[in-house]
């Protein structure tokens, strides 16, 4: 254990720091979740890809700079400590990135990881259906093997940023005759193709952050399948530990929120409920634990370490802090909670902790969480097995 | 920046481990309940695995080895609930003294040494110290809930920051312990205990409250660590993150009693169920060292009094300038 950073990782942060304090938005951006916003944060995304920051720890082939997870932590550290604006294509960077990595073939990796690090390619997830939420294998939404193709027909739900994006990566059936986790395949589908439909969901903030999408015979070529037919329940997971273990929802967004939270405390210490005043506190022990436990995650996977179901413990405890955080802010914001904008400027708490109450429920709600680590972490008796 | 253990001190974690489960079940705790608590052949076995020598630097016969090594052996302490003053005596003191007869002493496992201090109303294990550090106890017995623990009244108590904080890292390692263990043996019991025809851990609603646990025990534990490592190597904020780690530690492992004793049911709430010892070492140590409300008041001026700049590139010293 040496929990000190080398004079290159100092340097590191030193030129991250640089950088973002010359380039990010001096203002904070309309939110991600609306039309005008997403454009916005696309732009940010592209100026970001001219310093070369799209992805830093993919291989240069790809578009980033090949760098380890420390350094991706110190990267985000600064981006988040300059208030620099959430990533539109968290989606593609996060989640379908790594994913391709690891079960991508040479040439898709080449096809999309690079414009994803440009920011040239905004993705949308398209996983849940009206019948397959927390009961991800239930999924029927079906692509028919014709040729050297798969036509697609069915309906995806709470597709974040599909309304906005360019591209998606689902779960499809690709065997009839299959049942629950078998039989599903990994496809990735532009959003203007023929047969394609959105239709935007508004959210509880009014804006449309996620949609459904209708596939009628949408034709796409067997080459947009990652890893074998029948095998994306595996590949599936494997995104879904990407997302609830190390990278979407790094610490340094947490800190930063509680470093304003202390900001907002000292402003309304007056007004404040004497319990306001341990709640802040608490939001900022558990960022920081936050914090060291993905410091001790990188370790262990740069050790060659795997991550396993103990990414659900993680994925419960950042949705749950930032949930209580946001919690916290509206108190102290007593009767101006409400306001959309606040002294001439959007109320960001008000837009954070209702950002923050989508949290537990999406990556797989918190009981289902919950579930994989009593049965897969202590060995509880799995569910329906009793 | 490496936070992850050496293959030394994973062994040394594992070898500990497995030597109290071979020699300090629950079925020692209660024969010891019943014999006065303390057994001098339990204390030979400490010495003659070394913990007595852990951090006794190696010129006064010790291993020389640091505070992870402290708080990895604590955790194990607490998992096993050993009662012996293993914990205050060798993994505390030793950073505390200077005399080097009398590290040497501790090192053999010769001289056992009491903590005085005034946040504590009581010096544990006082009777038998051959040295009391802080100030001294008078001969009255005071009874804990904890039938293992045996505490004097205090005669006498300076107020000393560097024990306090070697004490707190140390009473929040052994909360952790206990946690892990009364997390294992409701998890046990919960796989065993059958109700509606199938064993009781197959309901969502048990699930829940240990998953729970387990979540509150997994982020105390690297607080903990990081207040190891910044103790140990001086840092300037060491103190604020001993705080945050017994506070973690503390809260996490009361959950885990609070839901362990209510996944037992009412054998929970027997004296016959080996959970109490467990469970009355964690009221025990929540108190002990400053109690919540003393860290919550340091973290309280370290982070809204702003005695230490916080932020998304503060967890570790940097060395850069804060902006």
């Amino acid at each position: 254990m040496d929990l000190t950073y080398t004079p290159e990782q100092q340097a590191f942060r030193a030129e991250v720091r640089a950088w973002m304090e010359a380039h990010v938005p001096k203002e904070p951006l309309l939110t991600l979740e609306g039309r005008a916003g997403f454009d916005a944060h696309v732009e940010w995304e592209r100026t970001l890809a001219g310093g070369n920051w799209g992805m830093v720890t993919w291989p240069e082939a790809y578009g980033g700079r090949g760098l380890d997870l420390i350094r991706w932590l110190i990267f985000e550290e600064e981006y988040y400590r300059a208030g620099a604006p959430l990533r539109a294509n968290q989606n593609g960077i996060f989640l379908l990135g790594p994913t391709v990595m690891e079960f991508g073939t040479d040439e898709q990796k080449a096809r999309f990881l690079t414009p994803m690090a440009k920011g040239e390619i905004m993705w949308a997830q398209a996983w849940s259906e009206p019948n397959a939420g927390s009961d991800m294998a239930a999924i029927r939404s079906r692509a028919v093997r014709d040729g050297d193709d798969y036509v697609i027909s069915g309906q995806k739900t709470w597709s974040s940023r599909a309304a906005f994006a360019d591209w998606c990566f689902g779960l499809f059936r690709t065997d009839p005759e299959s049942r629950r986790h078998k039989g599903l395949s990994f496809i990735l589908v532009p959003l203007d193709a023929p047969g394609v439909t959105i239709r935007p969901i508004r959210q509880l903030h009014g804006e449309t952050g996620f949609a459904e999408i209708f596939f009628d015979e949408v034709r796409v070529p067997a080459a947009n399948r990652i890893a074998g037919e029948g095998e994306g329940w595996n590949v599936a997971m494997a995104t879904a530990g990407f997302e609830r273990g190390l990278m979407l929802r790094s610490p340094a967004r947490f800190q930063a929120a509680a470093k304003r939270l202390v900001d907002l405390y000292r402003a309304h210490q007056r007004d404040a409920a004497p319990s306001a005043r341990e709640a802040v506190i608490k939001a900022w022990a558990e960022a920081e634990a936050y914090a060291l436990n993905t410091y001790k995650v990188a370790s262990t996977v740069m050790a060659g370490g795997k991550i396993g179901a103990e990414a659900s413990l993680n994925k419960i405890f950042w949705s749950e802090l930032d949930r209580a955080l946001h919690r916290t802010a509206m108190s102290l914001l007593g009767a101006a909670a409400e306001l959309k904008e606040v002294g001439g400027r959007v109320n960001q708490w008000l837009e954070g902790y209702i950002f923050s109450l989508s949290g537990p429920i999406y990556a797989g709600s918190n009981e289902i969480q919950r579930n994989i680590i009593a049965e897969r972490l202590l060995g509880l008796p799995r569910l329906g097995a009793g | 920046m490496n936070f992850a253990f050496t293959d030394e001190q994973i062994e040394l974690r594992d070898g500990v481990r497995a030597y109290l489960e071979g020699t300090h079940g629950a079925e020692v705790l209660r024969r010891l309940d019943t014999e006065g608590g303390r057994d001098p052949v339990i204390w030979r076995g400490l010495v003659e695995m070394g913990l007595t020598a852990l951090i006794v630097p190696e010129a006064q016969g010790g291993l020389g080895l640091g505070l992870i090594e402290a708080a990895l052996v604590a955790v194990e302490l607490g998992r096993a609930d050993v009662s012996e003053p293993v914990a205050d005596s060798a993994l505390v003191a030793p950073r505390l003294i200077a005399d080097e007869a009398q590290l040497a002493a501790i090192a053999a496992g010769e001289l056992k040494v009491a903590l005085a201090h005034p946040v504590n109303p009581w010096v544990a294990d006082a009777d038998q110290a051959g040295l009391v550090l802080g100030g001294s106890a008078t001969g009255e017995r005071l009874e804990s809930a904890d039938p293992l623990r045996r505490l004097f009244a205090v005669a006498r108590a300076e107020a000393d920051a560097r024990m306090l904080d070697h004490a707190a890292l140390i009473a929040a390692a052994q909360l952790v312990g206990a946690g892990e263990r009364m997390l294992t043996l409701a998890t046990d019991y919960a796989k065993d205990r059958e109700q509606f025809g199938q064993a009781i851990g197959g309901f969502q609603a048990i699930k829940h409250h240990l998953a729970s646990v387990a979540v509150a025990l997994e982020f105390a534990r690297p607080a903990l660590w990081r207040a190891a490592y910044a103790l140990e190597n001086g840092h300037e904020r060491a103190g604020v993150h001993v705080s945050h780690a017994k506070l973690a530690a503390t809260d996490a492992a009361v959950q885990a009693a609070e839901t362990a004793i209510q996944v037992h049911g009412a054998m929970g709430y027997t004296y016959e169920v080996d959970l109490h010892y467990w469970m009355k070492r964690a009221w025990a140590l929540a108190g002990a060292w400053g109690d919540r409300a003393f860290h919550l008041r340091r973290l309280d001026d370290a982070v809204i009094g702003g005695a230490m700049a916080i932020g998304p590139d503060q967890s570790f010293e940097t060395g850069m300038t804060h902006g």
